[in-house]
């Protein structure tokens, strides 16, 4: 068996065992996808949205909060971090017309979300607080569904089901089919304890939990990792609500979504390095057991995945370019059917079976984050399987590589 | 399958299940191979009596009692039945991974190759300017990129060759890889340094060269009288 080969049926292992890993959680927990306990407490809340230079999109989010279904928000705190737009225009005027919602305006811009919040934080003292992005809109019932899990003590946050909002161009579509399957693994691995993550979308802390870990880490380009991560290296569990929906605005625009990605890469190597000592420890419950490998595995898989499609298609062309010119010196074909073997490999096989369990993935994942009278076709979810998901281990080089350079200037939308 | 509230289990029950899976898959693979293995053995029993055959039959002909027809005839058979049975060996062999069956197989053929090589070149000197002899050396393993792309093209430029000319030559591939004494011998008396590499009636040629410049030297069917 040559080197190749073992690389070969060793990432097969690996990416078998996720599939097989996420399908384990899912049988037993298949009917507990959408549940949300009830409420049987009121918590008094409050939330926190963050501007700067959202205009467009500030007082939809304000109305969302206010339409909440959920009686016990006390306080909708809307932090202005000294925008260049007319949002602190929009929020005052918020402020003015509803007792409930409070401008605030940070003293100086703090660049990055980590400080608008936390300047928001300030004017909180109630059991919970909730942060929501300025561009971000919860639905009616989305607040409520998040309450029930504070029940439990050890509950330190909730987080919910983010979906896109923005779905007319091609990016934006393929966007959607992301989302929901990243919120339907994480609602998997919330049975786990493996939730890495609350978004900035919409999540509600434990005002003391969120105390104990003092807010959000500003030097952090993805701030709502890192808290997750100090959290859960408290003693706290973060649970999540798929029955939770917010709708948040995605990037259009290839540039601007390459930013964004690249910042959450960056974020999360960041957040890998400052939580590095814990990897494999037991002491920190599931952040050295499971969320530090599970993050470190992931990138492991993607960058040897891409390394290893790279020299295969590299290789490929460079024979096939060679074999091209001598052909023409030699005046024979370029190409012909006895060129393509179609007898099929152990790696075939395996191939097959893990782009089949893939599909079945992604399947149940669309199945449960279902929305009326949309539908995700076919095309885009073989777009996304077979290339949009090709792009991560290379925004991930891209990242390592800003990192390493030291360019980790805060990269807004 | 998962106890509520150990959620560690799920990590080693996966394990357990993926490596069951993988072994269950290889099991499969190797079964697959070996399959194919054991058809080509199949096919190798039946080539080597035929070579046996051939070779009695060369050997006979020293009794002057064959005519050069018959003689090349047969040769020409049964280097276009092997010709046959390598392209399906080359497949196998591209596609087997895990067990080495094929490998052996390879090895067999190659050897019934170089015994050819050698008979036709027998019946060559005992009926000159009849037909010609091209051997076609290659590597299977260990090919560079240059390598790869040089075979890819004297595959089709020999297979154009054959098929023009039908039979009037025999075609034998033989992979350099399997380290034969015999072959190897062979094919020292030929000064080769790289591959691959093209013997057309004793004249040696390593760069792809069209199909019309190698007709020139089957025209000639010149025999290099080997030491």
């Amino acid at each position: 068996m040559d080197l190749l080969t073992i690389i070969y049926l060793t990432y097969s292992f690996i990416s078998l065992y996720f599939l097989i890993f996420y399908l384990i959680i899912y049988i037993p927990h298949r009917k507990e996808i959408l549940f949300s306990p009830k409420i049987t407490k009121e918590y008094t809340l409050s939330m926190v949205v963050s501007c700067y230079n959202e205009e467009d999109s500030i007082g939809k989010v304000i109305d969302s909060l206010l339409n909440s279904d959920y009686g016990n928000i006390k306080k909708i705190i809307v932090v202005d971090d000294c925008s260049k737009d007319n949002s602190w225009k929009v929020i005052q005027s918020y402020a003015k017309k509803y007792k409930n919602v409070i401008a605030v305006q940070t003293p100086a811009n703090t660049g990055n979300a980590a400080g608008a919040k936390n300047y928001g934080a300030k004017f909180v003292d109630t059991e919970l607080i909730g942060f929501t992005d300025a561009d971000s809109y919860p639905a009616k019932n989305s607040i409520s569904n998040m309450i029930g899990h504070f029940d439990d003590a050890k509950v330190g946050a909730v987080t919910s089901l983010v979906l896109a909002e923005n779905r007319s161009k091609f990016l934006e579509k393929v966007q959607v089919i992301e989302y929901k399957m990243i919120v339907f693994m994480r609602r998997l691995l919330s049975f786990v304890g493996g939730v890495y993550v609350t978004p900035g979308p919409l999540a509600i802390y434990r005002k003391s939990a969120f105390d104990k870990v003092n807010g959000f880490d500003g030097e952090n380009l993805t701030e709502d990792i890192e808290i997750t991560w100090h959290l859960v290296k408290e003693g706290y569990v973060i649970r999540m609500s798929s029955s939770a929906r917010v709708f948040t605005i995605v990037p259009k625009k290839a540039m601007v979504w390459f930013r964004q990605r690249i910042r959450w890469n960056m974020g999360g190597i960041q957040t890998i390095y400052k939580y590095k000592r814990f990897f494999g420890t037991r002491n920190v419950g599931m952040l050295g057991l499971f969320i530090l490998p599970f993050f470190i595995f992931n990138w492991l898989l993607g960058l040897t995945g891409l390394g290893i499609l790279s020299y295969r298609i590299g290789r490929t062309i460079l024979v096939r370019y060679l074999a091209t010119m001598l052909s023409i010196d030699s005046n024979v074909a370029v190409a012909t059917f006895g060129d393509i073997n179609l007898t099929p490999s152990i790696l075939v096989f395996f191939g097959i079976m893990t782009i089949t369990m893939n599909f079945f993935m992604i399947w149940l994942g669309l199945s449960y984050a279902k929305e009326e009278g949309k539908r995700d076709g076919i095309v885009r979810v073989l777009l996304y399987m077979f290339f949009y998901v090709m792009t991560y281990p290379i925004l991930l080089v891209i990242s390592v590589f800003r990192v390493l350079t030291g360019k980790t200037s805060w990269m807004t939308k | 399958m998962i106890r509520l509230g150990d959620p560690r289990n799920a990590f080693w029950e996966a394990f357990l299940l993926t490596v069951i899976v993988f072994i269950f898959g290889l099991l499969i693979g190797v079964a697959v191979e070996n399959s194919r293995a054991g058809n080509l053995e199949e096919s190798y029993e039946n080539s080597q009596i035929s070579l046996i055959d051939i070779l009695t039959l060369d050997s006979v002909s020293n009794l002057g009692n064959l005519s050069c027809d018959s003689l090349i005839g047969s040769n020409l058979e049964f280097a276009d039945k092997i010709y046959e049975e390598s392209k399906i060996l080359n497949n196998y062999d591209n596609a087997n991974k895990i067990s080495n069956e094929i490998k052996l197989v390879y090895k067999k053929y190659d050897l019934l190759r170089t015994l050819l090589w050698s008979g036709a070149l027998n019946v060559q000197s005992q009926c000159p300017d009849k037909f010609s002899i091209v051997v076609y050396l290659y590597q299977r393993e260990g090919a560079s990129v240059d390598e790869k792309a040089s075979q890819s093209v004297w595959s089709k430029i020999l297979g154009n060759l054959k098929e023009k000319q039908g039979g009037n030559m025999v075609l034998i591939p033989i992979s350099v890889d399997s380290d034969l004494s015999s072959l190897n011998l062979m094919v020292s008396r030929y000064n080769i340094n790289s591959y691959p590499a093209v013997i057309v009636n004793g004249n040696v040629f390593t760069e792809p060269v069209s199909v019309e410049e190698l007709e020139n030297y089957l025209e000639g069917k010149s025999l290099i009288q080997l030491n």
